[in-house]
């Protein structure tokens, strides 16, 4: 059912209000297989409600929603659009995976279980083979001693990367990264940072919200740049940097690019010595 | 005398030769810079040789009352502390106790759920039970049930306002047990469903958020996720729960349900030996409470699992009386 044409990931004037006030105000958003796409903008602009309402943890109000060109969260029944079942939601939710700004690991299990858990328990993995591929993952983000530590016991930087480890340990379809790094000290960015480049290496589907405009610049294939619940702007990553079209975009940029300019300046400084 | 101690010192003076080692002169005044605290002797704390001397006091007074009144007739006590009536009314207590806290929990988690259902009619009426039968006497309840049979002549299952299936007398269907269980039942179930809900309330909403991410269903997260990390909010007000429970089974004497106090009321209205019987009646209830006391403290543990990275320190006697050396 899926061919090379179809997005992942479609969004169609997607529209959400929290108690009055317009949080998503009609977004489109395509996301292409093995695309990387990061949502940039100020705070408040909707880009964490949107892709928490993509995971369907938001209700939306409006527009639609497809994962491989099928529509998520509702169904046509008996001549009308209607809301599935819990366990149809959960389904469907089971071929993404979410990481969040504030990890959300689970504190009464160890390491292990937390990433084999959804394997297991819902994807009818072995413990076995979950187990295997727990392990091989810790390896990749660089905890391979971990496995029994509970997450408690780990710093945030550590704790981000099982919850990555987690999402991925069930193939999803897409990753969804909210705000992955803005709940951690300034030196365990990096090595967040440096886990979900790898992922993108490998040609994962992603959609990444963030501030880090450095990460954006080298892993998005493609920028979107929202105000206020909408999309004011989405371009090839280069173009998106290089030549912004809106004021706004100009302005937004422009903070990041006189401290960019400055640190060049500062190795230049440092290669020229 | 410890060179591990003195160590820093050496190094800080980097071989000068005024650090002569510190314990060939262990009597000298260390110079200021040669201060080092893990040679600290504790701080002297009077206050707390005077209570302790005035508790000493008090609690030998106490233990001389109770052993040379002859009125306690501790072996009047100890005859009857085994006695079959006694521990058949014990039994009956621990009985009503369980049933009660497992039928009150289970509908508890039920109405904990249906305060936070999305349904409002079942909201509703989860509000309005817990306001109820959180809001009258436990003993005026048993009494009400115990008369339910005026209010309610006879219970019949059926079709509402259709044909019944079968029928029964209430004075048959409710003797005092079966009043004294569903009386203590609901209420308990009341004031589970708050502490229930508690719990709930106090888990972070980002587990929430992450279970259902990763494609589990509402029971899922309820029950796998949710509810073991209430379990560390849930259980020591519900070891209270239990423990008042144990307690409140008393007021079953009331229908004359033969619990433990109705045992040795009975006992004593033939031989008149109130206070020995009373006493024997308190022994019990203290050994059941400390058992449960107990088990609370086992499962408090086991549910903290993973919220904390210390072990559980405890004030050895030493440190009560002198100021222990600073502990690593």
């Amino acid at each position: 059912m899926t061919d090379r044409t179809t997005p992942v990931v479609r969004v169609t004037n997607l529209r959400k209000t929290y108690h009055g006030t317009t949080a998503l105000d009609g977004v489109d958003l395509e996301v292409a297989e093995g695309e990387v796409v990061v949502i940039l903008g100020p705070s408040g602009s909707g880009k964490s409600t949107l892709v928490r309402c993509i995971d369907q943890l938001e209700k939306i109000d409006g527009g639609a929603m497809y994962l491989d060109g099928e529509l998520l969260g509702f169904a046509q029944r008996h001549g009308a659009l209607r809301p599935l079942t819990d366990e149809q939601v959960a389904q469907q939710r089971r071929r993404m995976g979410m990481v969040f700004q504030q990890f959300n690991l689970f504190p009464h299990w160890t390491v292990l279980r937390n990433i084999t858990e959804a394997a297991v328990a819902v994807h009818g993995f072995s413990r076995e083979d979950a187990r295997v591929r727990a392990e091989t993952l810790l390896e990749k983000v660089g905890l391979p001693d971990k496995a029994q530590a509970h997450p408690r016991q780990l710093s945030g930087g550590q704790q981000q990367r099982v919850a990555i480890a987690r999402a991925v340990a069930t193939r999803p379809r897409v990753l969804l990264f909210d705000e992955p790094t803005s709940a951690l000290d300034p030196e365990l960015v990096d090595e967040v940072l440096g886990v979900i480049k790898d992922l993108a290496r490998a040609g994962l589907t992603m959609i990444v919200v963030t501030h880090e405009m450095e990460f954006a610049r080298q892993v998005a294939d493609r920028c979107v740049f929202m105000v206020a619940g909408k999309v004011v702007e989405q371009n090839t990553t280069e173009e998106f940097f290089e030549r912004p079209q809106s004021e706004r975009l100009q302005r937004f940029l422009s903070r990041f690019t006189q401290s960019l300019t400055a640190s060049r300046e500062r190795e230049l400084v440092k290669e020229s010595q | 005398m410890n060179p591990r101690l003195s160590a820093p010192v050496m190094s800080e003076e980097q071989g000068n030769s005024m650090t002569a080692p510190v314990s060939a002169e262990p009597h000298t005044r260390p110079r200021p810079e040669e201060f080092d605290v893990a040679r600290a002797r504790p701080r002297l704390r009077p206050a707390r040789w005077i209570i302790s001397v005035i508790l000493l006091v008090l609690a030998a007074q106490f233990v001389n009352f109770v052993v040379t009144n002859e009125r306690f007739a501790w072996d009047i006590v100890w005859g009857y502390l085994f006695y079959p009536t006694v521990l058949q009314g014990l039994a009956m207590s621990v009985f009503i106790t369980i049933v009660g806290m497992t039928v009150g929990s289970l509908l508890g988690i039920a109405l904990a759920a249906g305060h936070a259902s999305d349904f409002w009619p079942v909201r509703i009426v989860c509000q309005a039970y817990v306001g109820v039968f959180r809001g009258i006497p436990p003993l005026v309840q048993l009494i009400f049930w115990f008369n339910l049979a005026y209010l309610l002549p006879e219970i019949s299952v059926g079709i509402p306002f259709g044909p019944t299936f079968g029928s029964w007398s209430s004075t048959a269907l409710i003797s005092p047990l079966t009043a004294a269980l569903i009386g203590l039942s609901l209420h308990e179930a009341a004031y589970m469903s708050e502490i229930i809900r508690s719990g709930l309330g106090a888990v972070d909403a980002g587990q929430r958020d992450a279970a259902r991410a990763m494609g589990f269903t509402q029971w899922r997260t309820f029950s796998r996720i949710i509810l073991p990390q209430a379990m560390r909010v849930i259980v020591p007000p519900t070891g209270n729960q239990f423990i008042s429970l144990l307690k409140g089974t008393s007021l079953v004497s009331v229908i004359a349900m033969t619990d433990l106090l109705f045992s040795v009321q009975l006992i004593y209205n033939r031989t008149y030996q109130v206070v020995p019987l009373l006493l024997v009646a308190c022994i019990w209830y203290l050994v059941v409470v400390s058992l449960l006391t107990f088990v609370q403290r086992r499962l408090e543990r086991r549910y903290g699992k993973g919220q904390r990275r210390d072990e559980g320190a405890t004030t050895s006697w030493r440190t009560t009386f002198l100021r222990g050396r600073a502990s690593r």
